[in-house]
């Protein structure tokens, strides 16, 4: 299953594989794999930003909260960009610089869950000589229920 | 003290955590999102140009910035009974090893509709030498049915 794969930490190794800005169609779909995410990745992503609140590591006491069990905090979707596109994916690209993001969120992820995503480029465009494209990207649970819904901005390596 | 929806006005001030940025703590960030692109570890290939910008050494992820909003975000939100709705942000100056940031938030508006009641907040991270080094805003809902914890 490409989800047990080993992550490929060097993004130099298969950049020839990659999409350059002139060869990404707005409107095309991203190749995306599922994950499934586990309590220890949503522990790590914690720790990476200071997250503490109970709700994401103590289970009796989240069971006492309207989520009525563990959940991943909603930007969790930063690890999930990354763990549901294989190593081909554009925004692997060494140099790619992000501008900006926007999220809405719907329903928390939470550990075991087998996440998936639908994600194209929707737009690109050249500013002050710079090559962005913007994509979007929505993250669906084993039900089918949208967790979240993004898009951002990203600068191309020239 | 809880936040409650009748008290917040505009004007009102969320603090967020201060966050102490090193090679480490990028480092960390690295393999908690797998975002390993190489603005962030190789020194190097960062004396380069990208296109039309240089930064002269790695960087922090600015989704960093993003995920320590969020943070600040709910834990103001949790307590409340509130949920965390949207985060929009634009990146505006790097962060390197060695910067303290700090993200902060200012209720802007309050809007009621049909089925619930939301919170429209003001955000921005600013570094030691109080430089915004992200601007944004979030949306906050809090429902009738409040379940505060």
């Amino acid at each position: 299953m490409a989800e047990m794969q080993a992550f490929e930490t060097d993004f130099w190794k298969d950049a020839n594989l990659r999409k350059v800005w002139d060869d990404i169609v707005p409107g095309e779909p991203r190749k995306t794999i599922p994950y499934t995410l586990t309590r220890e990745a949503i522990e790590l992503y914690c720790r990476s930003v200071g997250e503490t609140n109970p709700i994401y590591f103590d289970e009796a006491y989240a069971k006492t909260t309207r989520y009525g069990g563990l959940i991943a905090p909603p930007s969790i979707h930063i690890l999930l960009m990354f763990s549901c596109t294989p190593v081909d994916d554009w925004m692997r690209s060494p140099g790619t610089v992000n501008a900006g993001q926007s999220w809405s969120y719907n329903i928390p992820a939470r550990p075991n869950d087998v996440i998936t995503l639908q994600a194209r480029a929707l737009d690109k465009f050249i500013k002050r000589e710079r090559l962005f494209v913007v994509h979007d990207n929505v993250f669906f649970n084993q039900k089918g229920n949208v967790i979240c819904s993004g898009r951002g901005w990203t600068i191309r390596p020239m | 003290m809880t936040t409650t929806f009748e008290k917040l006005k505009a004007g009102d001030a969320i603090d967020g955590p201060t966050f102490a940025v090193s090679r480490e703590s990028i480092r960390l960030f690295c393999d908690a999102s797998l975002d390993y692109n190489p603005l962030h570890l190789d020194d190097e290939y960062m004396k380069g140009n990208f296109g039309k910008t240089s930064f002269g050494g790695i960087i922090m992820h600015g989704m960093n910035n993003f995920g320590l909003i969020s943070r600040m975000i709910t834990d103001w939100a949790y307590p409340a009974g509130a949920i965390h709705r949207r985060l929009e942000t634009r990146w505006v100056k790097p962060v390197r090893p060695g910067d303290t940031i700090q993200p902060s938030g200012i209720i802007k508006a309050k809007q009621v509709t049909e089925k619930s009641r939301w919170v429209m907040i003001d955000v921005v991270v600013k570094n030691q030498a109080g430089e915004k080094v992200a601007t944004g805003e979030a949306l906050v809902e809090f429902p009738r049915d409040l379940f505060c914890q």
